[in-house]
């Protein structure tokens, strides 16, 4: 059995969205925060195994909410609500902790794959942020006549992006490919310099983007 | 709106109807004032030309007329000197003496005829006086000629005893009474021309302490009237900065309304209608999944209420964000800036790149609705008017100063000529919060707006 806290200002929503979790036989609402403040202090006292929360909430909004929650409760994961696909939202999700994003339009299909899917420690994207993050991308890339950055990646290169992306530790990568813990490492190294980015959230959203993960 | 009703006639009292007829008054007060000194400077001039003119025709009569009687004085002396001779000399000079006492006697007739007239009584005196010894002197002449020879020489002793030698003094003395005179005439026609000069000084004087007092009096009320202009221009300039200030409170409350307003519909919007859609979506999508299977064309209606719902969703949602951008309550400006580039990117032809990183997160809410609201106007003007293919935002805080520049390369504008109403909202903005607002651009030079706005006070820190 999941437990779920749900965050969000609107009674309305939260009681949809409680229909729908509900609906699931492991999955279970453990409690309903009205705010960001809230949020933070039910997570404390009940320890849910996953949040789902709001981004666009009164006296602290969900990202911050989400930063509070991740750094006191490691073990507790963030479904992040939004209605926006913008990658300023997405990549600040990510950063505060979160790694589960759902569009709201499509919460109530994709939420419970969401939930369980940020239960298990991996990632999961409403598909249309992928597109949009995508289009943005390739409009960029057309109109400033730059190169697609992933062309420079080897194929063990995209391999290892895609697992780190997925949520999966150096030493599982190693594992899982057959390597040295180091080589692994130094693939991340080499990946991180060639896409030009910092840091895992980043390199998130670039596989989001690419559609290798979602 | 409270725009002062009195103002206009507060200003209309101060206005000056009057004041080209006091620039006139001035003018010929100042006029008059010049010539009449001018004038006494002149009338002094000539009457001291005059006085000397005077003194000196005064003078040369008075030479002349002393002259004269010196020499009237001579003549009879040497009338009486030839008579004495005549009683001492001999026969035969006798002849010889006549013929000068008769050229004497012509030339003092003559002498005393031709004195010039208007005497003064001394003058007279003095000439009568002669006269009358010029002729006792003849008189005994006639006798001295009358007697005959022997008694001539008998007599003669007596004759110049008694007769010559008083004459002669007499002579002297009349001589000594004409120099008299030329010294008190002398000191008369000084004593009038001290007169003179003293009525000139006077008049002078007189003229001059008139110029003096009408020129005081002059300066007096000039000073009084720039003194009063002065104190006008300064009630106008106070007048002025006053409803400036008041102006610029009136556009910064209307923006501030305009905000508050802008937020209040678009919370309204996401709250209420936003969240009612929401909910009807969720409802659909369950009556789907319980009904659609069953039935299909139910199913079918249900995803077009779906489709329908969505995009009225996402219309809302678009309204509410131009209203007010929820990035700038949920993420921030650097978030909601980088955001709107995007948009920018996705709906025109404009590529923006943003780089806000530098800028705090915590800036109060009217600098991030102020820097918001100038990217947004500037990005919207770009992609109205330049053609640009690409457009650069920055925002970047210094310890003292904030940043902020949107400049494209498209094909530009004269700053001078083009000035809408987005630019003076822009800058209305800026100078709210004390900032300065730049536009620059030239024809096919791209255009760039910028704004620089001190770092706002600090009101308690992040504790």
């Amino acid at each position: 059995m999941i437990r779920v806290l749900l965050a969000d200002d609107h009674t309305l929503i939260r009681a949809g969205l409680r229909m729908v979790i509900d609906s699931q036989s492991d999955l279970n609402v453990v409690g309903e925060a009205g705010d960001g403040r809230d949020a933070v202090a039910l997570a404390a006292k009940l320890k849910p195994d996953v949040v789902v929360m709001d981004i666009g909430m009164p006296s602290l909004n969900g990202i911050e909410a989400a930063r509070q929650i991740c750094s006191g409760l490691p073990d507790t994961r963030i479904v992040m609500l939004s209605m926006h696909s913008d990658e300023g939202y997405v990549l600040r999700a990510l950063k505060a902790g979160a790694r589960a994003y759902l569009l709201k339009d499509s919460a109530e299909a994709d939420l419970p794959r969401a939930i369980r899917a940020a239960a298990s420690g991996r990632s999961f994207f409403s598909p249309a942020v992928g597109k949009v993050l995508l289009e943005d991308y390739m409009r960029k890339l057309q109109r400033t006549g730059a190169e697609d950055s992933y062309d420079l990646l080897s194929p063990r290169e995209r391999e290892i992006l895609q697992l780190v992306a997925e949520g999966k530790s150096s030493k599982e990568i190693a594992n899982l490919l057959d390597l040295r813990v180091y080589t692994v490492e130094t693939h991340r190294a080499r990946i991180m310099q060639k896409l030009n980015l910092h840091g895992i959230p980043e390199l998130i959203l670039y596989a989001v983007r690419k559609g290798i993960i979602s | 709106m409270s725009l002062d009703p009195e103002n206009p006639a507060e200003t209309q009292t101060y206005g000056t109807p009057h004041s080209s007829a006091v620039r006139w008054l001035a003018l010929g007060s100042f006029g008059a004032l010049l010539a009449l000194a001018l004038a006494a400077g002149v009338i002094a001039i000539h009457l001291l030309g005059d006085l000397e003119a005077q003194q000196e025709a005064l003078s040369r009569t008075l030479n002349d007329r002393t002259q004269s009687l010196s020499a009237l004085a001579g003549s009879l002396a040497e009338y009486n000197e030839a008579v004495q001779q005549l009683v001492q000399a001999e026969h035969n000079r006798d002849q010889e003496i006549r013929r000068r006492l008769d050229h004497l006697t012509v030339t003092i007739a003559s002498d005393l005829s031709s004195y010039p007239g208007n005497r003064d009584p001394v003058e007279t005196a003095l000439l009568a006086g002669m006269q009358d010894l010029f002729a006792e002197q003849r008189t005994l002449y006639i006798s001295i000629q009358a007697a005959p020879p022997d008694e001539r020489r008998r007599k003669s002793q007596d004759w110049i005893a008694e007769r010559i030698a008083p004459l002669e003094k007499q002579i002297l003395n009349w001589s000594g009474k004409v120099h008299t005179w030329n010294g008190q005439k002398l000191q008369d026609a000084d004593r009038s021309l001290l007169t003179q000069f003293g009525q000139a000084r006077a008049e002078l004087g007189g003229s001059l302490a008139f110029s003096l007092g009408g020129g005081l009096v002059l300066v007096l009320i000039s000073m009084a009237y720039i003194v009063r202009l002065e104190r006008q221009t300064h009630h106008r300039y106070v007048q002025l900065a006053h409803s400036r200030q008041k102006l610029q409170q009136l556009s910064s409350r209307l923006l501030d309304a305009q905000e508050s307003e802008r937020r209040s519909i678009a919370r309204e919007l996401h709250d209420e209608v936003g969240q009612a859609l929401g909910a009807l979506l969720v409802d659909i999508g369950h009556l789907s999944t319980t009904l659609g299977t069953d039935r299909p064309e139910v199913g079918e209606q249900l995803e077009t209420m779906r489709t329908v719902t969505e995009r009225t969703i996402q219309e809302v949602r678009n309204i509410a964000l131009l209203l007010r951008p929820s990035m700038l309550d949920d993420l921030g400006l650097t978030a909601a800036l980088e955001w709107q580039g995007r948009e920018v990117s996705r709906r025109s032809d404009i590529e923006v790149d943003v780089e806000a990183d530098s800028v705090a997160d915590d800036l109060p809410d009217e600098y991030r609705v102020c820097i918001y609201r100038l990217v947004q106007e500037a990005l919207n003007n770009a992609v109205r008017h330049s053609g640009a293919r690409t457009a650069k935002v920055t925002v970047a805080q210094s310890a003292a100063s904030i940043a902020v520049r949107v400049s494209d390369n498209g094909r530009g504008f004269d700053p001078k000529r083009v000035r809408g109403l987005g630019i003076l909202g822009m800058e209305e903005r800026v100078h709210r919060l004390n900032g300065i607002f730049r536009v620059e651009s030239a024809p096919d030079r791209g255009a760039s707006v910028t704004a620089e706005l001190p770092v706002p006070p600090v009101s308690g820190d992040k504790a």
